[in-house]
């Protein structure tokens, strides 16, 4: 694969914490890969292995102790947080195991949250975007709707929307079907399939589910903050 | 984003998340709302206070010169309140009467003191005057007659009450007309009944022929003051200084004073200017109260809200977006309490307004809002940033 459709790149990254007794605990170890463009990944992973540190990291939300996160060129972690607030609105998108919406929104105000905190103007109509996301996964009628007042899985569709609003180049899954039952994380995951082969979108996906892992076309396998394995 | 924009949506959000909420919100708000509520009706009090005293001096007319002993009320401040000094007596009063321009020259002679009917007894004003006082404070009966010069040649013992007195001595302030009171050992004849002025001291007053106190109750025959009345504003300054002229061919300097009634509203005005300061911050304690409880609540939802941060963050929210977020709602807290406050306030003067002049005016409106604003902000900040500092990491694993 070609380096200029790399979407964003690690090198050398370490994070590190400092515990309560002065022993570091290293969380990720020399860290190095590449997401490409049209990419649909699984982190994978058994828990604590570090893989929800390493999309934090990915994710602009944590900086690394030490490394490189390269995006468009630049090195994000020596980024300031106004810059990484600004990659997160328009360059990332989340979607979390336990959907993290705003519980006093509406289904339609939670999708357009992330066009609030744009700080220049958007070259598409936010609130038309959104009516068409919520038309494409079948939640048009729940618009007006507060998240508490529908399912699971309609509240991850929800989350993918909101995920999805920016056009951002990469969207970053945590465990997206931790909190459903077998058959609606599958539709989540069929969404995400098709989102990849029809549009290209760039998804990674963090999960410790082999089923769930196996239906990306690569696997970067994470064990005690180390890639191990990664089938790119 | 437009600024117009994000402080559309920044309240709007704000005002969203009350409305879920309007326990806590009424709640918290409510130690702003008695904040503003006393503020606002402290400052209307010490107004009201001002006019009162204003309407009194206003009844006496408004081309007014008092001739007083000591340094009298000068506009130096109320230091110069304190009394002392000249004794008047009728030469004085011959010798001011020479002044060109004066319309009347009413002595006066006053005290409080026990005046009784067959009936009751009341505590009162005596005033021993001369008849020019009733044109001077346009003095109007409503039963009866004013006494005039002739009763002041012949020392007549004869009263006009003034409307309180009366009604405290007799079942009706009418009944009084024809009665006998007494001040001390002078039985006096009740021959008219004044129109309630609304000046306390006119209104408790038995007023009788100055000549009339010559005797056990003025043995010196001297007066507290003696009243110019002059026919226009313009000559005022005029007779004050020819009043001021003559007079120090028998007094000191320092012995009498020549007051305008400009000048004792100014020291008056300078005397509530400095009980107002005191009433406001007497009254800002309580808002200084509300404010901390302000505080104390913003600083509870940010933590009870700290996943909401981390999600706002996550979604591309800046340290000052979420500062602006917390903000907003303390201050739009603070300015919805200060604005109930001051909407109850304007009730309870429209009220109270029935009984006395109590009134509103601009400062306060303005200080109720800038002052709730200005504690939202100040109490608001520290949560804010607060909730602006947390790691977005950190915040949006909070459980």
């Amino acid at each position: 694969m070609k380096t200029t459709s790399s979407i964003i790149s690690l090198k050398n990254v370490f994070k590190e914490y400092l515990l309560g007794d002065g022993s570091v605990f290293v969380a990720l170890k020399n860290i190095n890969f590449e997401i490409h463009q049209g990419e649909f990944s699984a982190i994978i992973g058994p828990s604590g292995s570090g893989k929800s540190t390493l999309m934090h990291v990915v994710g602009l939300l944590d900086k690394p102790s030490r490394g490189e996160i390269i995006i468009n060129g630049k090195d994000v972690a020596k980024m300031n947080d106004n810059q990484t607030s600004v990659l997160r609105n328009s360059y990332v998108g989340f979607v979390f195991q336990q959907f993290n919406l705003l519980n006093k929104l509406t289904i339609k105000e939670n999708i357009l949250l992330p066009a609030t905190y744009c700080k220049e103007k958007l070259d598409f109509d936010a609130d038309q975007r959104a009516e068409m996301l919520m038309e494409k996964f079948g939640i048009i009628s729940k618009k007006d709707s507060f998240p508490n007042k529908i399912s699971g899985g309609q509240q991850q569709r929800v989350a993918v929307a909101r995920a999805l609003l920016m056009k951002p180049q990469l969207i970053l899954a945590d465990e997206p079907t931790g909190n459903l039952d077998h058959k609606t994380g599958n539709e989540i995951i069929d969404l995400f399939e098709e989102l990849n082969k029809s549009e290209n979108i760039t998804i990674v996906m963090v999960t410790h589910e082999m089923e769930i892992a196996e239906r990306t076309r690569r696997q970067i396998r994470i064990l005690d903050g180390e890639i191990v394995n990664d089938n790119k | 984003m437009k600024i117009t924009t994000e402080i559309s949506l920044l309240l709007k959000s704000a005002w969203g998340d009350f409305r879920r909420d309007k326990v806590r919100t009424a709640l918290t708000s409510l130690g702003i709302t008695i904040g503003v509520l006393s503020v606002v009706l402290l400052i209307a009090l010490g107004l009201g206070l001002k006019n009162y005293i204003e309407q009194t001096f206003e009844s006496l007319g408004a081309n007014l010169v008092m001739v007083m002993p000591g340094s009298g009320i000068s506009s130096n401040g109320p230091a110069g309140m304190v009394g002392g000094g000249a004794e008047f007596d009728e030469k004085d009063v011959r010798d001011v009467r020479n002044i060109p321009n004066l319309k009347y020259v009413v002595p006066v002679y006053f005290r409080s003191i026990a005046i009784s009917s067959a009936d009751a007894e009341k505590i009162g004003y005596l005033m021993g005057v001369n008849e020019e006082l009733f044109p001077l404070m346009d003095v109007k009966t409503v039963t009866g007659e004013l006494w005039g010069k002739t009763d002041v040649g012949k020392k007549a013992k004869v009263a006009v009450l003034g409307y309180t007195i009366a009604d405290d001595l007799f079942e009706r302030p009418e009944d009084a007309l024809g009665k006998t009171i007494r001040v001390e050992s002078l039985r006096l004849k009740v021959v008219g009944i004044v129109e309630k002025t609304g000046d306390r001291e006119t209104d408790r007053s038995a007023m009788i022929p100055y000549t009339a106190t010559f005797g056990s109750l003025n043995p010196k025959k001297t007066f507290w003051a003696v009243y110019l009345g002059v026919p226009d504003e313009e000559m005022v300054s005029g007779v004050k200084g020819e009043a001021e002229r003559i007079l120090l061919k028998r007094y000191d300097k320092d012995e009498f004073s020549v007051t305008e009634q400009s000048e004792i509203l100014k020291t008056v005005n300078q005397i509530f200017g400095i009980i107002n300061l005191i009433l406001i911050a007497i009254g800002s304690i309580s808002l200084l109260v509300g404010g901390v409880g302000i505080m104390n609540i913003m600083y509870a939802t940010v933590t009870e809200r700290t996943r909401e941060v981390g999600i706002r963050r996550a979604l591309g929210a800046t340290k000052r977006d979420i500062l602006l977020q917390f903000l907003t709602e303390s201050v739009v807290l603070s300015v919805f309490g200060g604005l109930i406050g001051l909407l109850l306030a304007a009730l309870i003067v429209v009220i109270v307004r029935i009984w006395f002049p109590v009134a509103l005016n601009l400062l306060a409106v303005v200080l109720a809002i800038g002052v709730s604003s200005a504690i939202g902000i100040f109490f608001g900040v520290f949560p804010a940033k607060k909730a602006a500092d947390l790691s977005p990491m950190e915040a949006i694993r909070y459980e």
